[in-house]
């Protein structure tokens, strides 16, 4: 979170530090904007690279640039470390040095999307330093000058002007060549030999991935993002105007006991559509006073791909004021309009010349760059991906979900597929051969555990629930709730259309909540006008202090009305509240089933308890941590945090930290650990002495920033809760968006394994305490496995114990009677954060902080 | 005259604005634009940043690079493959682009046939006995219409610092005007081509006499080659390795056409139902604000303002919704992609749901 907060400092909306004219600028903008044309990394000349620049690199920085020449036409510049190379936790925890291995349930024998890399046997990669005398610049001249000796470098190497990557040895250890430059000048080259990396050095572990890519390229697959897709088979969906490209997100790291390549089967979503039409079509949607709100809110973070180049760019700013008319800056300092450029450069035409411009922030910086935004024009850009609002309809989902949601047996398929072809391709062979590498063509198999089956207690009783569907909606139907809480005094607010549906809720209501053991009076009912005002007059006319919840039928899935009535009863009146659409009860034949699931979710928001599961740790602290990154407005983040207040983690404590970007996490951490600690001493008139962090929401490469700022900074604020008190923590990073998948072979098919199974072996990471849970099950697709590391441990506890209280937390989510992804905390963390994120954008009332009022 | 200013001038000399092979490249350009081949080869196209370029002048249909070092073609060729978005908007143009590692002293016959054939500093690279043969296979073989070769001009190398002997050490000779003119003339009468003499990279102020740094020989074919010769001559076998290939997507391809246009009619149709039902809101919208849009922005295609031909709205029949096909086919994106109402309905038959009769594009209206 750290990381993306500083992340976004950088990437500045540009329309806020350049000075645009007025409007209505159709005639030339002032040159010296610092909008810069895309094409001019490809035109650059190396003739123009100060010489300071080359030769200063320090060493590290080379190695890591030594790459950007390998990878054929690869987006170059200094990649984000996405696999969390080089943070070595495991280490620090003594417990886990021997073993990190749990030991109870049931072994399974499972398969998984990973393919061994296998090499010639004492396979190493030779690095050289490359020098010329006399001193040459130019890379591509350096190159050029190596390169007339081919015959020894041979086929396969690497070079980036200064280091060059051989996979075998030459046979001096200082090799001295001649080469003739075109003045005639005689150059002497000595090659150096300074380091000889095992196949297991990040270096190797990179230059596989680049080599990888490669192959991926010669296989006629097409980069958009950090994936690989092939274009040639793609799948329309001409109803919202997509295309679904499938591809392969692959990755090669060293893990427990190989290195191996992990390879997931990846859909990319285009659209059909440029960021013009879809503007259009937003004009025609909304009022013209707020097209530039809503396409501001439509499509900023969204990324575009160009019609001229296979580069992707993220909106980050609309340019209102610009129009395709304005000049900008080349890279000759000459002025161009960006009609013109593009009519000159790539022969395309622009037809609307009123059209806004889209800012994008330069992402990597080039070595020899100063980096600035860069312009396009919406005519020229597609639209990929899903937006927020095609993400939240339904229907768009089903569709996208035929098709991307394939079952393991297909999954399974496809990837076989792909190493098929690599094994077949001979191109792709000599490849590999030449660098001596090659890959398994079997995935890989090992042995899981599936944990014993939880059960479930209700108020005296005791369930087991069908581990096949970890689901025990059935088995706990009309039994009294562990804490039911009462609905004396409730509002019921309504508009007149939907009078009806209020009635009959109601009355279902009063069939269901008896066996729960909930106590309830008829509503007070209030029916209103369908406006904001309206709904927001009834509340402040009728809460009194003794109302147990407002309950609140919308007629339409308006997001202003709900984020009004949410904000003023999480904020100015602390009460919680309900809000459900008037179609989900229109259709009688499911209203009972709503009204109980209804019923449940209102007691939870009240304080009650529905069910638990045993636990038999004592006096600890369970916190989840999770992150909303809001795109629209402002860029804030918003941390939610919740913490268990009671032995049976039934109820929970829950803040949630606003901030600004730039903003550290951290600062607002220590209010909430401290405040949580204060309400579990409330609670259990002692403090806690162990706490557990699931920490949910951590991104790809932001590993190394959680443990070394993150982790310290909890400890720290644990210190200053008193002198004595020295609590055991344990933090543990929760990731569900993995490419990870296991499957079981059943009757010669591949399924789904169940949930309960636990991985600690072969795919998990040397330099980490992690395990894997299938904790859910899944009705279509493929299951998802969830990835616990274990970053920080003081608490002692056993791996197997550990492993299986992660699991008896994914029991405990009370939105959804059964199991889910995440340990309940982190999902209740999600909840909260979205929330704020999305409707309230402040912080709760601190009088709610005991309920969980944003379920 | 002042000393400042013959430095200036001099770092002038050194450095060419734009640099002289994008002035090269820009002079191949502006002959496509003139000349609008359909079949354009580069020979010795190196890293092929020609053909990159000339991939989007939209009258060319078949792009060739040929070069003789294989790893140079191959280190960016990649970006002479179809992007993305060509996929999603397949062009009309159909384009194929495809690269040879062989020599120009060869004969291959996928070399024949093409309008515009360059050779963009080639010669100077080729060793004696290979300039032999180059123009036999250029203009004797491959003959096509159009052929333009640069090379270093020699008389400018004095003004080049640090040039000695030649400007790469791989030329292998650098003529001057007279060599090259000869050169060139020699060929084209004995080919049956007229030539023509140009070049780029001016010479600075009171150096005119030197010439172009890179001259240029534009030969233009004066007679169609009667086809039977070429024929004779056409050698059994292919000498070229071919390492890469792109046939980019078009709307000439079926496959490609019916995508866009079954997309296309399911999205009007969409549209069509959405405008439709949701009438009010758009009233709503037109009613509130009347001229508050100061941004100028606006669609400037409207589709809600056209006029459906009478007997053709679309209409509801029960939890269906009927748009008919010549609604569709008013739309102008459905029109131009299709011609003819008859291609339409076999483009979309059995792709789209239609009424029992076939003249109605059907569409559910529950729950959406």
């Amino acid at each position: 979170m750290a990381v993306r907060a500083r992340a976004r400092a950088r990437g500045k909306p540009p329309g806020q530090e350049t000075g645009i004219p007025a409007v209505g600028a159709a005639a030339i903008q002032p040159a010296q904007q610092r909008q810069q044309p895309y094409a001019r990394g490809r035109h650059r000349d190396p003739q123009n690279v100060p010489q300071q620049q080359i030769e200063k690199k320090p060493e590290g920085l080379q190695l890591s640039v030594g790459f950007q020449s390998l990878c054929i036409g690869d987006r170059g510049g200094h990649r984000k470390d996405y696999h969390d190379l080089g943070v070595n936790t495991r280490q620090a925890m003594e417990h886990v040095q021997e073993s990190k291995t749990g030991f109870s349930g049931n072994v399974i024998k499972l398969c998984a999307n990973f393919f061994r890399l296998t090499s010639r046997p004492q396979w190493a990669l030779y690095q050289y330093h490359v020098g010329y005398s006399p001193e040459m610049e130019a890379r591509r001249l350096r190159t050029a000058l190596l390169l007339h000796h081919d015959k020894l470098i041979g086929k396969s190497y690497a070079f980036d002007g200064s280091v060059l990557f051989l996979p075998r040895r030459l046979a001096n250890k200082v090799t001295e060549v001649f080469s003739k430059t075109r003045n005639g000048e005689n150059v002497k080259i000595t090659i150096t030999l300074t380091n000889e990396l095992p196949p297991t050095s990040p270096t190797c572990l990179h230059f596989y991935n680049i080599i990888f890519r490669r192959l991926l390229k010669m296989l006629n697959f097409q980069q958009i993002g950090r994936h690989y897709y092939n274009p040639e088979d793609p799948i329309n969906i001409p109803n919202h105007r997509m295309m679904i490209w499938p591809g392969f997100a692959t990755s090669i790291l060293q893990y427990e006991e190989s290195i191996m390549l992990c390879v997931d089967v990846s859909h990319k979503v285009l659209r059909n559509e440029t960021v013009l039409e879809y503007m259009y079509d937003l004009c025609r949607q909304v009022e013209e006073r707020r097209i530039k709100e809503i396409c501001a809110k439509e499509l900023l973070g969204v990324i575009v791909l160009t019609k001229y180049n296979n580069r992707t760019y993220r909106i980050d700013d609309i340019d209102w004021d610009a129009n395709p008319q304005c000049t900008f800056l080349k890279a000759d300092g000459s002025e161009i309009s960006y009609i013109d450029y593009y009519k000159k450069q790539y022969n395309l035409d622009i037809h609307d010349l009123n059209q806004p411009v889209l800012i994008t922030q330069r992402k990597r910086r080039r070595e020899n760059f100063t980096s600035g935004p860069i312009a396009l024009i919406p005519e020229l850009c597609f639209l990929t991906g899903l937006t927020e609002k095609m993400r939240s309809d339904f229907y768009t989902m089903r569709d996208l979900a035929v098709h991307t949601r394939l079952p393991p047996e297909q999954r399974q398929h496809e990837i076989g597929k792909l190493i098929d072809s690599i094994q077949r391709d001979d191109n792709v062979q000599d490849q590999l051969q030449s660098w001596g590498l090659g890959f398994d063509s079997q995935l890989l198999s090992f042995n899981g555990r599936v944990a014993q089956r939880e059960r479930i207690f209700q108020s005296g009783n005791v369930f087991d629930y069908n581990p096949q569907f970890a689901d025990w909606s059935r088995e706990t139907r009309g039994v009294p709730l562990s804490c039911a809480k009462p609905l004396d005094n409730w509002l019921l607010i309504y508009t007149r259309r939907n009078y009806g549906s209020a009635n009959s809720l109601l009355q279902s209501l009063f069939k269901v909540t008896p066996s729960m053991g909930i106590r309830m009076n008829k509503a007070t009912m209030l029916e209103v006008d369908d406006r904001v005002e309206a709904y927001l007059r009834a509340l402040r006319q009728s809460i009194t202090p003794d109302t147990n919840i407002v309950f609140c039928i919308l007629s339409s899935s308006q997001k202003v009305k709900y984020d009004a009535i949410k904000k003023y009863l999480c904020t100015d009146c602390p009460i919680p509240s309900q809000c459900v659409l008037a179609r989900t009860l229109s259709k009688p034949q499911t209203l009972l089933a709503v009204a109980t699931k209804i019923a449940l979710q209102m007691n939870c928001k009240m304080g009650g308890e529905l069910w638990t599961v045993e636990i038999p740790l004592k006096h600890v602290m369970i916190v989840g941590i999770d992150c909303y990154h809001d795109t629209s407005s402002g860029k804030r983040s918003i941390a939610g945090f919740v913490a268990s207040l009671n032995q049976t983690m039934s109820r929970w404590f829950s803040r949630c930290v606003l901030q600004d970007h730039g903003q550290e996490l951290v600062d607002g951490l220590k209010v909430c650990f401290q405040t949580a600690l204060r309400d579990w001493y409330k609670y259990n008139k002692y403090l806690p002495s162990r706490i557990i962090v699931y920490r949910d929401g951590v991104g790809d490469g932001q590993l190394s920033a959680l443990v070394s700022y993150e982790v310290p900074q909890i400890l720290d604020c644990l210190k200053s809760i008193g002198q004595d008190y020295s609590p055991r923590l344990a933090v543990i990073v929760v990731k569900k968006r993995l490419n990870t998948r296991f499957f079981v072979q059943r009757a010669g098919e591949f399924k789904n394994p169940p949930p309960g199974t636990i991985v600690d072996v072969e795919i998990t990471r040397p330099e980490w305490y992690d395990f894997y849970i299938v904790s859910q099950a899944v009705r279509n697709g493929c299951v998802s496995p969830t990835h616990y590391n274990v970053i920080y441990d003081t608490s002692k506890l056993k791996p197997d114990h550990m492993q299986r209280l992660t699991y008896k937390l994914c029991h405990l989510y009370y939105n959804w009677q059964g199991v889910i992804r995440v340990p309940a905390p982190c999902q209740y963390a999600h909840k909260l954060a979205f929330l704020v994120g999305q409707s309230i954008h402040k912080e709760p009332n601190l009088l709610l902080s005991d309920k969980l009022f944003y379920l | 005259m002042d000393k400042n200013r013959e430095e200036g001038r001099i770092t002038q000399i050194m450095k060419f604005t734009p640099s002289l092979s994008k002035q090269r490249y820009q002079f191949i350009k502006d002959l496509v634009w003139k000349y609008k081949p359909k079949k354009v080869a580069d020979l010795g196209c190196a890293d092929c940043t020609l053909l990159w370029m000339l991939k989007f002048c939209r009258c060319i249909e078949v792009l060739a690079g040929l070069d003789i070092c294989a790893s140079v073609m191959k280190d960016k060729m990649h970006r002479l493959s179809p992007l993305p978005v060509d996929y999603l908007q397949p062009d009309e143009r159909s384009l194929t682009v495809t690269l040879h590692h062989g020599s120009v002293a060869n004969k291959d016959p996928c070399m024949l046939g093409f309008d515009l054939v360059t050779c963009i500093e080639l010669i100077e690279h080729l060793e004696e006995s290979e300039l032999r043969k180059f123009p036999e296979v250029v203009f004797g073989f491959m003959a096509p219409s159009i052929v333009v070769i640069s090379t270093p001009n020699s008389e400018f190398n004095c003004l080049l610092p640090g040039v000695t002997s030649f400007r790469h050490p791989d030329h292998k000779f650098e003529w001057d005007r007279e060599q090259f003119q000869s050169w060139a003339l020699k060929a084209a009468s004995r080919y049956d081509y007229s030539v023509e003499f140009t070049g780029v990279g001016h010479p600075p102020a009171g150096m005119e006499k030197v010439g172009f740094c890179t001259q240029i020989g534009v030969f233009v074919r004066k007679h169609p080659p009667t086809s039977d010769s070429a024929q004779f001559e056409k050698p059994a076998e292919a000498v070229y390795k071919t390492v890469f290939k792109a046939v980019y997507p078009s709307l000439k391809d079926e496959k490609y056409l019916q995508h866009a246009v079954v997309g296309e009619v399911v999205f009007t149709a969409q549209f069509m139902k959405g405008s439709l039902l949701d009438r009010s809101v758009l009233e709503h919208k037109c009613s509130d604000h009347p001229a508050a849009c100061k941004s100028g922005f606006q669609p400037s295609e409207d589709l809600e303002k056209l006029v459906v031909e009478k007997g053709t709205e679309p209409y509801v029949d029960g939890s269906t919704f009927y748009v008919p096909l010549r609604t569709i086919f008013s739309f102008p994106k459905v029109n131009r992609l299709c011609g003819t109402f008859e291609k339409l309905c076999k483009l979309i038959a059995g792709k789209v749901p239609l009424s029992s009769d076939g003249s109605a594009v059907m569409l559910n209206t529950e729950g959406e």
